[in-house]
């Protein structure tokens, strides 16, 4: 006789954890009997795997560029997450952020110390500014901002185009639709790995310990559980919404000043790269907890670092995108069923 | 009331004998000896954990008992999972439906049907509707959306459903408390015809003068165990609930004060102005209430639910703004709707719904004790949050409120209702230095629980505060109340002295009739 | 063997190396030592090829990886590998660098990668890169590219004869310099047998985005243009052409069966004998980082004329074409841009290097920025 299942209203940590590595077991399983009825060695392109990701420095720096820009918009969402805020909009943002850190970088001659601080400025206020608008719409008309974000996305992408090729185009070197490169970047701190990895991670953690320390954290808090107990408990809901969709907005917009002053160099179009609508992906991974986004983003830059060195063992991309939502599938799953327990009899 | 139609001597339809349930660390039911018939309608009393739901859920296959066994019409049963207890013919009513809202009546009803066709074709399924609606006599409207149904619809509808199974013995969780007094009739109306027609009734319930109205028989739980099995005819209220808790605990039928409640010209902790309310249809849900809360005093407020309650305690809190007339806090005109502000100047609110209105259920327990200290020092200030402040904040109010605590930062909602309410009661107490209002206390609380907030109640008007007590449950409210008003379709019907209050006068009222002269407006 | 003709050093590309000056470059840049040098044998080499587009796009890419396929006639034993469809960003050098890592020999991108592509090359200095369409050329980095716009000026020539309106129009990715060079070379064309010849250009803002083209063309022709042409590297323009009975030419390769009476002639590329060069030289350890023009027939020509091209325009414009290949450059004097100013005075000639540079549009010409 089968003993009844009940759903745990609170799951403990370490279920969650054993349940995802379970998960990500059974997808690697999963990847490694396709490629074998396909006729490929699946030890074989695991080692590679691991020589190219995290089994050598090269691929460990590879891992920290790719966490990089992940930390941040993976921030961006969720922070608004923790509110039932959905950013979609962090694509859009980190272009406005790297494209206002751009101009800074470009076209304003400011003294070396003082360079890298007001493009870091300008990202967070341009990536702030683009959420800007469906923030007051969603915080004082109830305007669904997944909407309003993610059509922005194609605004802000196709004003990076437009700018990196016409009027800011690089007429000299003839990168392709690139602005000139910036001639202050952000100086390195371990082979290809810059400055803005560190500055990613005291973000991740820093908003992590305010949200927990500060009245802010803790009123935002009551309101993504509960609108009516936080209007009870007389917290004004729309300016703190704004607030937190605009700190979202500067999150993804400092991750487009890291991302073009650290690791491309320039502005071009096409730079976000996906990493905004990652960003979700990191944010749901990471659940409640900001910590967890520093795991989550690692998890993330390791599929795409996966994704990368498949490509050169003659793996098409498109496979890699199936890899990647399977894995995302069987995560959610296995979310959703630590929360089981079989009750003993 | 007819006993049983049956011979006491023929096999009840469903027997336990010495069922025992063990959870790890918690014994949840031991030795529990129970027999259901046909053509009775039995209840099933105890106090929050003592186990009822416990045996419920053996009962209908969740759970397989540890030992004991059932019996089903003389021959011993196991059920593997409750589709087959639903085959045996035993069916539950749950207190939060099982319903899909986008869907309608008639659709409902068909998920359940196993002869339902692979082509659904909306006539057939309402004709069917329609038709068991009918033979259990249980009036719905087949073509309606669940969503746009009255809670006590949405009851008759699972009961049809569980009905249209082939259900012989009807298992009923609380099933008035959503309930309005005449769907309740109407409810108890269905249950006796089920009855009479040959079917068994378990109805599962904390409301004494419910059991006495509808039960024949009645067992009382308590710690897991079967305290005794009887007909009511041989029982009074206040043996039964001797028998729940152990203890032969009589609510008291007032609360004697020290000094004498105060008079009219007692200072104003409130007043109420022509306070009118509109709802977003436009609709007036509350129509130019004058009011005046007295310090140290309990304010009654009777009324047939969904008469303006809402309305009139959100007016009080800060959470609605009169659309006309205006509201004097100590004296001053109060902000529009600023719940925070009221709060501030010591207005506590026990709502009727807490954990939809005053709790955010995923957070923790200290999160949610301190939602309405965290401004200050020690757990905040203009810019911090201090959690390991709002953790001994927690523990603190868990003590101060009889709550045992796992641990202050898991989730409020793994929470027992009843100690969920009792959080919310210390807190909105520690605030309300001035107005307490609380709605529906009682509601979800068993006996013991029910009597501690009680006494809170009184001692906060010991204390000099107003107390504003909105509840359906007129002895609660001749119990408490210093003075008694009756709210009717958004009207003040009337404010009465207790002395004065007559149960008849205040039923009149609710009922909307004019009120009698001896009544002072 | 072919001969490719190395470019001269112009003003510009002096410019382009002093703005990547050093000072300016990364810190975590190393010196290149050794130039790669060492023989190696076919069975131990790993040749790399990063594409742009997928080899299945019937274009770029598919042209790109007909000259793979010879290198692997050519080197049974020769490991090759390639990745399709490299975005140009951070990605494209994570994408050199993995193939660095897994040990290739020789690296050659299909398109323009830039910093991306430089980046690891300064990392590596022991593996030879080569980048289509680029423009650095440091110890281990050199580039290749074709000189389509001789063959753009054949066709033009032709364009010129058929179209009845004058007006061309030309379907373009971005505003860049091979898009200029194609769009001014053909309008250049056939201005010189219609000197009214105008042309209108439309970018989309892609090199592979049929539906687009599609709409561009159709755009192109309803604003009274009867001649297509561009740099895509799908056939779609062509099928709009067939429908509404205008001519267009078209890039890559001989894209005929898809509009069999519109089709003109295309840009067709053929890479295998300057592949095959170049790694015979790495393999034989005496492979030099240069920039190579692919000149006209020897890796860039125009197409066999189309079906219902007449004898006469395939006569003058083949005329045209023995002229280009005795050393007559069509690009002289004066040459005005679309301002009217003249951007080249009579007499002077235009170079490959600056023709790979060309960032202005010609009289007569509207559309690119």
């Amino acid at each position: 006789m089968s003993a009844p299942l009940v759903r745990l209203a609170v799951v403990p940590p370490r279920r969650l954890a054993v349940a995802r590595i379970l998960a990500v077991l059974a997808t690697l399983a999963t990847v490694g009997i396709v490629l074998a009825l396909s006729g490929r060695d699946p030890l074989l392109l695991g080692r590679l795997i691991l020589r190219s990701t995290v089994g050598s420095r090269f691929g460990l720096e590879d891992l920290a560029l790719f966490m990089t820009p992940l930390l941040l918009t993976g921030a961006s969402v969720w922070n608004g997450v923790r509110v039932n805020l959905w950013n979609i909009g962090a694509e859009g943002q980190f272009y406005a952020g790297a494209t206002a850190a751009s101009a800074i970088g470009l076209f304003v001659p400011l003294p070396g110390a003082l360079m890298l601080p007001v493009m870091a400025l300008a990202g967070v206020l341009a990536g702030a500014a683009w959420i800007a608008l469906p923030a007051v719409a969603r915080a004082w008309l109830s305007v669904s901002e997944i909407i309003t974000t993610l059509l922005l996305n194609f605004v802000a992408s196709l004003l990076v185009y437009y700018l990196a090729t016409g009027p800011w185009a690089d007429h000299v070197t003839n990168a392709l639709a690139s602005t000139e490169r910036l001639r202050i970047l952000i100086p390195a701190v371990w082979g290809a790995v810059h400055w803005g990895f560190v500055v990613a991670l005291v973000v991740v953690v820093v908003l992590g310990v305010v949200l927990a320390r500060s009245r802010f954290g803790y009123e935002t808090a009551i309101c993504g559980a509960n609108p009516d107990a936080a209007r009870y408990a007389g917290i004004a809901a729309a300016p703190l919404l704004c607030t937190v969709m605009l700190v979202s907005g500067g999150l993804a917009g400092l991750a487009g000043m890291i991302e073009v002053a650290g690791t491309v160099h320039r502005l071009q179009g096409g730079i976000a790269n996906n990493y905004g609508y990652l960003g979700i992906v990191v944010a749901l991974l990471a659940r409640g907890s900001a910590v967890a986004l520093i795991p989550a983003a690692a998890l993330m830059a390791l599929i795409l670092d996966t994704g990368i060195v498949l490509q050169t063992a003659q793996i098409s991309a498109s496979a890699v995108l199936a890899i990647t939502g399977g894995l995302m599938a069987a995560i959610a799953v296995a979310d959703e069923l630590a929360a089981y327990v079989r009750v003993k009899l | 009331m007819p006993e049983t139609m049956f011979a006491p001597g023929e096999p009840p339809f469903l027997k336990l004998s010495g069922i025992g349930k063990v959870f790890p660390g918690v014994i949840a039911n031991e030795d529990v000896s129970i027999d259901f018939r046909r053509g009775e309608i039995h209840a099933l009393l105890g106090e929050n954990g003592a186990g009822k739901s416990t045996l419920m859920n053996v009962v209908t296959g969740l759970y397989q008992p540890d030992s004991g066994e059932m019996i089903l019409d003389g021959y011993g049963v196991e059920f593997a999972g409750p589709p087959a207890a639903i085959a045996a013919g035993i069916g539950m009513v749950h207190q939060h439906f099982k319903l899909v809202p986008r869907f309608t009546v008639a659709e409902n009803l068909a998920l359940g049907w196993n002869e339902t066709p692979g082509w659904v074709a909306p006539g057939a399924i309402e004709a069917k509707a329609r038709a068991l609606s009918e033979r259990f006599g249980l009036a719905i409207r087949a073509d309606a959306r669940i969503d746009s149904l009255s809670a006590g619809e949405q009851q008759r509808v699972e009961i049809l459903r569980v009905l249209s199974r082939g259900a012989k013995m009807l298992i009923l969780d609380e099933p008035t408390a959503v309930l309005s007094p005449v769907e309740v009739a109407s409810l108890f109306d269905a249950l006796r015809r089920f009855r009479d027609g040959g079917g068994a009734v378990v109805i599962i319930t904390h409301k004494l003068d419910e059991v006495m109205a509808v039960a024949d028989r009645c067992s009382v739980l308590r710690a897991g165990r079967l305290v005794g099995t009887h007909r009511i005819t041989d029982v009074t209220p206040a043996l039964l609930v001797g028998e729940m808790i152990g203890r032969p605990v009589d609510l008291p039928a007032s609360y004697p004060r020290a000094r004498p409640a105060p008079g009219p010209d007692a200072p104003a902790a409130m007043v109420l102005e022509a306070v009118s309310v509109r709802d977003e249809a436009g609709v007036t849900r509350l129509d130019a209430v004058s009011l005046v809360l007295r310090a140290g005093e309990v304010l009654g407020i009777a009324g047939v639910t969904g008469n303006g309650q809402p309305e009139l305690a959100g007016v009080m809190t800060g959470l609605v703004a009169p659309f006309s007339g205006r509201v004097l806090l100590g004296g001053a005109p109060a902000p529009g709707a600023d719940p925070g502000a009221f709060a501030a100047a010591g207005v506590g609110h026990v709502p009727e719904d807490r954990l939809r209105s005053a709790l955010a259920p995923s957070l923790g327990v200290a999160e949610n004790a301190v939602l309405r200290e965290y401004r200050v020092k020690p757990v905040g200030g203009r810019l911090a949050y201090n959690a390991g402040a709002a953790r001994r904040f927690a523990e603190a109010l868990a003590v101060a409120a009889n709550v045992r605590l796992a641990s202050p930062t898991a989730p409020i909602r793994g929470l027992s209702g009843g100690n969920q309410q009792r959080l919310v009661l210390a807190r909105e107490g520690r605030i309300a230095t001035s107005v307490l209002v609380a709605s529906y206390p009682a509601r979800g609380l068993d006996i013991g629980a029910i009597a501690a907030m009680r006494e809170r109640l009184a001692a906060a008007r010991d204390g000099g505060v107003a107390v504003v007590l909105v509840s359906e449950d007129l002895d609660e409210i001749l119990a408490l109340s210093d003075r008694i008003a009756v709210l009717t379709a958004g009207r003040l019907m009337g404010v009465m002295e207790r002395a004065e209050a007559r149960r008849d006068v205040i039923g009149r009222l609710m009922s909307g009739r004019a009120a009698d002269a001896e009544i002072a407006a | 063997m072919t001969v490719f003709r190395p470019p001269l050093p112009t003003r510009r590309h002096l410019l382009a190396a002093g703005a990547l000056s050093p000072l300016l470059r990364p810190s975590r840049l190393r010196a290149a030592t050794t130039v790669p040098d060492s023989p190696l044998s076919a069975e131990h080499a790993l040749v790399a090829f990063g594409h742009v587009g997928p080899v299945s796009d019937g274009g770029w890419t598919h042209a790109h990886d007909l000259g793979v396929q010879a290198v692997r006639a050519r080197w049974p034993g020769l490991n090759t590998i390639y990745v399709e469809s490299i975005p140009y960003s951070a990605d494209a050098t994570r994408i050199f660098r993995q193939f660095v890592a897994e040990g290739a020999a020789m690296v050659i991108a299909t398109s323009n990668y830039g910093d991306f592509i430089r980046d690891v090359a300064d990392a590596a200095p022991k593996v030879a890169f080569l980048e289509c369409d680029g423009h650095n050329v440091s110890d281990n980095l050199g580039w290749y590219y074709i000189t389509h716009w001789y063959a753009s000026y054949i066709i033009g020539v032709a364009a010129g004869r058929l179209s009845k309106s004058g007006r061309l129009g030309y379907i373009a990715s971005f505003p860049i310099p091979s898009v200029f060079a194609g769009a001014n070379a053909t309008l250049l064309g056939a201005q010189s047998v219609n000197p009214q010849a105008t042309m209108r250009v439309i970018s989309i803002n892609s090199w592979f985005d049929p539906q687009a083209a599609s709409q561009a063309g159709a755009a192109l022709v309803d604003s009274g243009c009867d001649f297509l042409c561009g740099i895509m590297d799908d056939p779609a323009y062509l099928r709009v052409a067939e429908e509404r009975h205008v001519w267009a030419a078209m890039w890559n390769t001989d894209m005929r069966r898809f509009g069999p009476d519109s089709y003109v002639s295309s840009v067709v590329l053929d890479f295998a004998p300057f592949y095959i060069d170049q790694i015979a030289a790495r393999l034989a350890g005496r492979w030099q980082p240069a920039g190579h023009f692919l000149g006209l027939g020897h890796g860039v020509d125009r197409d066999a004329w189309g079906a219902r091209v007449p004898q006469a325009v395939r006569d003058e414009a083949d005329a045209v074409r023995t002229r280009i290949l005795a050393g007559w450059n069509p690009f002289t004097g004066p040459i005005r841009d679309t301002t009217g100013r003249i951007r080249i005075p009579a007499g002077q000639s235009m170079s490959d290097a600056e023709l790979y540079q060309w960032s202005w549009q010609v009289q007569g010409g509207a559309g690119l920025a």
